[in-house]
């Protein structure tokens, strides 16, 4: 039969016809191309995408030797909390380390945002100092800068979101940008007592979900970090393709934030001192995994070609390919990660 | 000047949000006696989805976004009165939230903004908004559409429970419903029985427009 079993980006399984694959592929790459203004794949990266999209094997790998780093977000929410696993946050990290064997791994707290966690500092710098003493592998520490909690009701600032709509522009302009000077402290506050405690590095996840004000002020506070600790490793993991601009007229070091794609956006980390990047593409869940695998790789490729720093794709529900389901199956996951690193050049995952 | 030079202006005037302008081209559009449907569709309309296309593409930004709305709004109420003959016209109405235990209100935000450019009256109910909540509120205003947003796999559940809810309590007659939100697909409107899915917020207009019979 001609037909390939392949999916939807929510998952849906489906077969295709190794025709309609192939134009999905190129449907995706040109897509990514358009809208990130960067060369669309080859036609021979286009045929290695195709065979990867098509090898019959259910999940697949990469060749020995291209085998790459990964790190993680959420980290320690994965087992305890999203599995339900009834285990602590340390043996969580020791199940990471000793029986998936990840090369890295991530400390976080439940209430995963910059804001929440000064109240319980103390807490989170004994677990991190603990959680060294008996590992192996860099364990970093990570949360979200998270702006729109410093907004009413959860935090003192009036609600972008809610002045916009009414067109108060100016007032939504101006409340973004007193969150970032409070968003700057925290993060700079939790990072630096969490580095002191034994973090091999800090991750800020999801850098952007509140749009460019929310990036300007995660870029500015990896500046002070690194001025504070020139060895600090920084990783940034984005939340969407393109940066929103909530505001429209934020700018670092003379460059728009907002609208910015991976390619551009690596750059922009890379100044404000980043050891590594986390792209982000976003899945399309009405499309084919075909088109989504092609457009990510587009822009990963765009993205590594830029980047002197490595960049490691996020590859979790809904991004990167990877469909947005529950628990990603592992047909999709393993083509997309085995496509994003032989074609795409990610470092890391 | 002409109905296509009048159409390409008003396009023009919401992509610059122009507001001076769009008021002086819709007035000329009544004044010379064009058809106001018809520069409303193609004309403004037209302008804001490829408004609501770019924001999507990040090439525009939200506060320009809401600006060029703000323009649409002015430029249809003239419209619209041209259209009644002076006398203003029942709105529809629409309730919009984002399901009980989700909290992604940015791209539902999105949405609505764009929805009120076409005069639908929009009640924003928030998010982590209960089924039973919608319901009553889509009874109380007489809603003509409900929809919902989810952003989340564990949440987009609570859209079936709305079309479960509705059609146990005999009501999914009296509404029209729409789901968005990343999870959601034309696929999973069809399986649960909504009457429109929406990709982005300029297709969430198109498919209000065509649910509403306009
Ligand atoms: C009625 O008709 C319609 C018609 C069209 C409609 C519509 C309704 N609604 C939307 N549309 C459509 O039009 C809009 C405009 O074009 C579009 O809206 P969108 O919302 O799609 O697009 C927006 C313009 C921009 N997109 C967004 O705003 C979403 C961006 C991402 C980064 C995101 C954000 C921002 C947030 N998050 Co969340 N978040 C992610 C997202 C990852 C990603 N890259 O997409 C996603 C959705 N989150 C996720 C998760 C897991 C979570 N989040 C959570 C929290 C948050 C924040 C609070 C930090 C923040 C939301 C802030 C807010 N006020 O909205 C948590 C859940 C909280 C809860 N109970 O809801 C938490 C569970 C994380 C945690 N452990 O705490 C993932 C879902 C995965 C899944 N399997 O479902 C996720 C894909 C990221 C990921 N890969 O992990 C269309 O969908």
């Amino acid at each position: 039969m001609s037909d390939i079993f392949t999916r939807y980006g929510d998952g849906s399984p489906t077969r295709m016809s190794k025709e309609d694959i192939r134009f999905d592929l190129e449907e995706g790459t040109q897509d990514a191309a358009d809208r990130g203004k960067i060369p669309a794949l080859t036609e021979a990266e286009l045929d290695r995408l195709f065979e990867i999209c098509t090898m019959p094997e259910k999940a697949v790998t990469v060749e020995r030797g291209d085998e790459v780093i990964v790190s993680f977000d959420a980290g320690t929410l994965k087992l305890p909390v999203r599995a339900g696993v009834p285990m602590d946050r340390s043996a969580a990290i020791l199940t990471h380390e000793r029986a998936f064997c990840s090369d890295t791994m991530e400390l976080g707290h439940v209430d995963y945002s910059y804001k929440q966690l000064k109240a319980i500092i103390h807490e989170e710098c004994q677990a991190m100092e603990h959680i060294q003493l008996n590992t192996i592998i860099p364990v970093f520490y990570g949360a979200m800068p998270n702006l729109g909690l410093y907004t009413k009701p959860d935090g003192p600032i009036e609600n972008w979101s809610e002045l916009l709509p009414l067109a108060k522009i100016d007032e939504a302009k101006a409340a973004q940008e007193e969150a970032m000077e409070h968003a700057v402290k925290d993060i700079v506050y939790v990072a630096s007592r969490m580095y002191e405690s034994g973090a091999d590095g800090i991750n800020f996840d999801t850098v952007g979900a509140s749009g460019d004000a929310d990036v300007l002020a995660t870029l500015k506070a990896a500046e002070i970090l690194k001025e504070k600790y020139p060895d600090i490793a920084i990783e940034f993991g984005m939340a969407g393709e393109f940066v929103l601009g909530m505001h429209g007229e934020l700018y670092y070091d003379g460059t728009r934030l907002a609208g910015l794609y991976p390619h551009q956006q690596v750059k922009m980390a890379e100044k404000a001192g980043a050891a590594i990047f986390g792209a982000v593409i976003n899945t399309n869940s009405s499309m084919s995994f075909a088109w989504n695998i092609a457009r990510a790789v587009t822009f990963v490729k765009a993205c590594t070609e830029a980047a002197s720093i490595p960049v490691h794709v996020n590859v979790g529900m809904g991004v990167g390919a990877i469909p947005v389901t529950n628990t990603p199956p592992v047909d999709a996951v393993s083509r997309a990660d085995k496509a994003l690193v032989e074609i795409g050049k990610a470092d890391g995952l | 000047m002409s109905l296509e030079d009048i159409i390409a202006e008003a396009r023009e005037t919401i992509l610059q949000c122009d507001q001076a302008r769009a008021v002086a081209v819709a007035e000329r559009a009544v004044a010379q006696g064009f058809d106001p449907v018809q520069v409303l569709s193609e004309g403004f309309s037209y302008g804001i989805r490829q408004m609501g296309d770019l924001f999507g593409r990040g090439e525009v930004f939200l506060p320009q976004l809401i600006l060029s709305s703000e323009v649409m709004k002015s430029a249809v109420a003239i419209l619209d009165a041209a259209i009644q003959g002076g006398t203003p016209q029942a709105k529809a109405k629409m309730v919009i939230a984002t399901v009980e235990g989700d909290v992604h209100d940015i791209g539902k935000g999105i949405v609505v903004s764009l929805l009120k450019t076409q005069g639908i009256e929009v009640y924003d109910l928030g998010r982590d908004v209960p089924t039973v909540k919608i319901i009553e509120k889509a009874l109380e205003v007489e809603a003509d559409i409900i929809g919902t947003s989810a952003l989340l796999t564990t949440t987009l559940m609570g859209q079936k429970k709305l079309e479960d809810e509705l059609r146990k309590n005999g009501l999914r007659d009296r509404f029209k419903t729409m789901v968005g939100g990343a999870p959601a697909t034309q696929r999973w409107a069809d399986r649960i029985g909504a009457d429109a899915y929406a990709e982005d917020a300029a297709e969430a207009v198109t498919k209000a427009l065509a649910l509403l019979g306009k």
